[in-house]
């Protein structure tokens, strides 16, 4: 797979347009998730996704094929992402509900049986549910929870991708994943 | 309560959860859960939280996806063997 890749973007780089089909097919749906797990909207998603791959194409010279294309790839979707939302004028009062780490003694709701994630899953209404919860997020904490549920990526190349340390990374994601377990602790 | 176990027990938590979790802290968080009850429903919902992430982390790209952003490409490097 990666030396396919390669391959390609060595024709692509020679000029050859039609290479970049094969690697625009390849990582279509990562670069979509990316998106829309971002904007959390599939117009937008589809948007970005699109200007992803054009400005990928447009500066391709300037990759450098000693490193792995898919970071730099997802780093470019990542930006326009947030520049998206950035211009959007983000829902700041939002920031107040993520930070600190009180409440995590209210248990008293929770039902004592539950149903298997997997089964839950099942219905779409319960996915666009997981992703209005992630919407609930400020965009820095969704970044990182769409990057490290994309395909596992781990927090060095999420902090590669994100160009942050990884000891932000780190921490992103803890306070990420907490929130959203306080928001889907009910489902 | 998780009161005072709270801070580093829910940090270890994260950490195994990212797979960064030393074999000596693993022990530790394993003996705290069986020991607090809140800490393993803590746990719990940690775990099925990131469950939920991955099972709905199957969104596809539309439809012609590929084909749209082929059409939108600049024109001018169609030609093989053309550098800029």
């Amino acid at each position: 797979m990666d030396m396919m890749i390669k391959q390609k973007i060595k024709q692509v780089k020679k000029g050859d347009q039609a290479a970049f089909e094969d690697v625009v097919s390849f990582y279509q749906n990562k670069v979509y998730q990316i998106c829309y797990r971002m904007l959390g909207n599939t117009h937008e998603a589809e948007d970005i996704a699109q200007e992803a791959f054009i400005r990928a194409y447009v500066n391709i010279h300037t990759f450098d094929e000693r490193r792995k294309f898919s970071t730099w790839l997802y780093r470019i979707a990542t930006n326009l992402s947030i520049d998206r939302i950035r211009k959007k004028k983000p829902d700041y009062f939002l920031d107040a509900e993520v930070k600190g780490t009180d409440g995590l003694d209210m248990y008293s709701q929770l039902p004592a049986e539950q149903a298997l994630p997997e089964e839950e899953v099942e219905s779409l209404e319960l996915q666009s549910y997981i992703q209005q919860e992630i919407m609930a997020l400020p965009p820095k904490y969704r970044g990182v929870i769409a990057l490290r549920y994309l395909d596992e990526l781990s927090l060095l190349e999420i902090s590669e991708i994100l160009d942050i340390p990884m000891g932000t990374v780190k921490t992103r994601i803890h306070r990420g994943r907490e929130a959203l377990r306080k928001r889907l602790r009910h489902v | 309560m998780l009161v005072n176990c709270d801070k580093e027990i829910v940090r270890l938590m994260h950490e195994y959860l990212d797979g960064h979790l030393a074999k000596t802290e693993e022990n530790k968080l394993r003996s705290h859960l069986q020991s607090c009850e809140a800490c393993q429903k803590h746990f719990h919902e940690l775990k099925r939280t990131v469950a939920m992430l991955k099972s709905s982390s199957d969104i596809q790209a539309p439809v012609n996806f590929t084909a749209n952003v082929m059409e939108g490409l600049p024109q001018e490097k169609k030609r093989v063997g053309y550098m800029r």
